[in-house]
């Protein structure tokens, strides 16, 4: 929420005054709030957070040594099925430096309490540790892991594989037979589709 | 200056870090604290700066407690550095990293420049001022961050782990800056796995184990 | 036998080099121990033992590496992992993050030379027992003390059958527990014939496990001599290394 908050009244800002339309609602200088705007902005902040919901849901109930183990099996490159599963493992460790982060600047003064101003001048001495910090910590991690022949292509043979129940495999099918109908449904004009 | 009365702190998964100890620090005393990882020990020393807030039992400061107090202010009284120097850097030069504390606990000015200056010099980094502080090595790094709390003019020195990853000549440094920290009067408290240097610049030593105080007395003399 | 003729290393972009004119030898079975002051070249110099410099990280690399007699140059790290493992300062950033056992995560690297599973599991458990770690065969990864996690570091390299080990700096930020976890299972290997280069600023742990003693400053080296009288010269001092000469 942290992330995609600010994301989205960014977005919705710069949506709302640039979309061409003529029923303007505000005008401040030479920008104008256009309802067609306001639509759109809509749309694209609703669409940020139902991709932020379904990230954030897949990657609560999947555990990324299931995934990239799921994903060699499945002839996947395995340099690829490490990649995603380091991304969903990546997430925690930012928050976890962030924190820390925080904790060194304020140690040395930095103020993180009070009005919002004063909040947002706050972020400038996190973004750089946290960033930087997480790219080295990147770094070094690829280097180690390269010497454990991560990169190596050619089959592997897995010491075991996720558990893949019946109920699981009908509910995959289920969800993409769901999602073909809703597809077709739209295509065929029966059900409403987003512009 | 520094009073812990039956501190206890609990993680929020309900491990207990630290069992009601009891710790007292006076003004001007150079301390060590030892014991394994996992013992507490930087636990203790970030309630003494508000980072953390004791589950039970009290932290006073110079004689007032630290509830309600932000960290903002008690970092005016207590200065410190972390285990990993590279948590803090941003700026864009090292004369700006060093600026920045001391800027926010109210320094300005000629007074300003000067307390940078004298930092940078008494680490070694005199020359230094104007380059970016990744342009450093990780071990003058730490010797950055070790420059950025002195700079805040702060009575009381927190340092965690400052010899971690440096050479000899470095650590030599580190220990004439304490020498003239505390030739100023100023308490500083350091946390160390560096047998040699507790004994060298360390008066009294405090032992953790288990989150508790299990040795506290003067620091036995450096051999060889 | 590990061996660096000659070798000189640039960083990609740096015009300077960082190595120049090493020439180094581990046979089976030595502990040679790297000391300098910081920024002399430890690092690198491990990172180009390993191979990972130039074939991780690029850079220019001259004169030759060789493992066993045979030149590395040239090769791609996953094809001599398995030959030489490299282990780091900080215990947790070797950690894959993906394995739920230390079992699991020692058994990464056989894996990933695509060994049967038989094998995989026959290598790792050797591993564990190799270092006395096989109690920790099931515990999480992420809950091990500093100097655990090192020695499962040690372990998954020598999993994948690694008969040169090369060590940067492995006790920086271990307590002195930790600090001898290590020294011991490092002194424990090269009973065993692996051929073990660790860079270190603890003369300590250096003058309880090592039989040469190589000093290098400005990417030189300065010394290179057995280990008694490695830690006697007064170059130490010098070099900032040492605060003062260890008495015989």
């Amino acid at each position: 929420m942290a992330v995609t908050l600010p994301l989205a009244v960014a977005v919705a800002l710069v949506s709302i005054f640039t979309q061409p339309g003529g029923n303007v609602l505000v005008q401040i200088g030479p920008l104008e709030a256009t309802l067609e705007g306001l639509d759109f902005a809509a749309q694209v902040v609703l669409r940020l957070f139902v991709t932020a919901a379904a990230l954030t849901l897949f990657g609560m109930t999947t555990a990324p040594r299931a995934f990239i183990v799921d994903l060699e099996r499945r002839r996947f490159s395995p340099r690829l099925a490490f990649a995603v599963g380091a991304l969903l493992e990546t997430v925690p460790l930012v928050i976890a430096r962030a924190r820390t982060v925080r904790d060194a600047q304020r140690a040395r003064g930095l103020y993180t309490e009070g009005g919002f101003l004063r909040r947002v001048a706050a972020i400038v001495p996190l973004v750089g540790p946290v960033v930087i910090g997480s790219l080295h910590q990147v770094e070094a991690r690829s280097l180690a892991l390269d010497a454990r022949a991560f990169g190596r292509p050619g089959p592997r043979h897995m010491l075991w594989v996720p558990h893949d129940s019946a109920f699981e495999r009908l509910a995959r099918w289920l969800l993409i037979l769901g999602l073909a109908a809703i597809a077709a449904g739209v295509s065929v004009g029966l059900l409403p589709g987003l512009p | 200056m520094i009073r812990c009365e039956g501190l206890v702190f609990d993680y929020p998964d309900g491990t207990r870090a630290l069992e009601g100890l009891d710790l007292r620090i006076e003004a001007g005393e150079r301390i060590a604290i030892t014991g394994r990882n996992g013992s507490g020990k930087s636990t203790l020393v970030r309630h003494w700066n508000g980072l953390l807030r004791p589950s039970s039992g009290c932290v006073l400061v110079d004689g007032v407690l630290t509830t309600g107090r932000r960290v903002a202010e008690l970092a005016r009284t207590v200065g410190m550095t972390f285990q990993d120097p590279d948590r803090q850097l941003f700026a864009g030069t090292c004369g700006r990293e060093v600026a920045f504390g001391a800027r926010n606990v109210g320094l300005r000015g000629a007074e300003l420049n000067e307390a940078v200056d004298d930092a940078l010099s008494v680490v070694g980094l005199a020359e230094k001022g104007t380059q970016n502080p990744y342009d450093l090595g990780p071990s003058r790094r730490r010797l950055l961050a070790l420059a950025c709390v002195l700079a805040m003019h702060t009575p009381v020195v927190v340092l965690d782990e400052p010899t971690m990853g440096l050479d000899a000549r470095e650590i030599g440094r580190v220990e004439s800056v304490i020498a003239q920290l505390a030739a100023t009067g100023r308490t500083v408290v350091a946390i160390s796995h560096d047998a040699r240097f507790v004994a060298a610049s360390f008066e009294r030593v405090v032992r953790l184990d288990a989150g508790r105080v299990v040795a506290d007395g003067p620091a036995s003399p450096a051999r060889g | 036998m590990l061996e660096l003729r000659s070798v000189a290393y640039r960083y990609p972009g740096y015009r300077r080099p960082a190595l120049d004119g090493i020439d180094l030898t581990v046979r089976d079975g030595e502990i040679v121990g790297i000391v300098g002051p910081n920024e002399a070249g430890k690092s690198t110099l491990c990172l180009v033992a390993s191979v990972l410099a130039p074939a991780s990280i690029g850079g220019e690399l001259t004169g030759d590496v060789l493992l066993d007699g045979m030149s590395v140059r040239g090769q791609r790290p996953h094809e001599i992992a398995g030959r030489v493992g490299i282990v780091f300062g900080s215990p947790t950033s070797q950690l894959s993050g993906i394995t739920g056992t230390v079992l699991e995560e020692v058994a990464l690297g056989p894996v990933n030379l695509g060994l049967s599973v038989a094998a995989t599991v026959a290598r790792s458990r050797a591993a564990l027992e190799a270092l006395g770690i096989e109690s920790l065969a099931e515990r999480a990864p992420d809950r091990l003390s500093g100097g655990q996690t090192q020695l499962v570091a040690i372990a998954a390299m020598l999993a994948m059958g690694s008969r040169h080990l090369v060590l940067d700096e492995p006790t920086a930020e271990l307590d002195p527990e930790g600090r001898q976890l290590v020294g011991d299972a490092l002194g424990g290997l090269a009973g065993s014939g692996t051929a073990v280069l660790i860079a270190e600023q603890d003369l300590g742990l250096l003058s309880s496990i090592c039989t040469r003693l190589v000093a290098i400053d400005g990417g030189r080296l300065v010394f290179d001599l057995p280990i008694a009288d490695g830690l006697r010269d007064r170059r130490l001092v010098d070099l900032g290394v040492a605060r003062q000469a260890v008495p015989a």
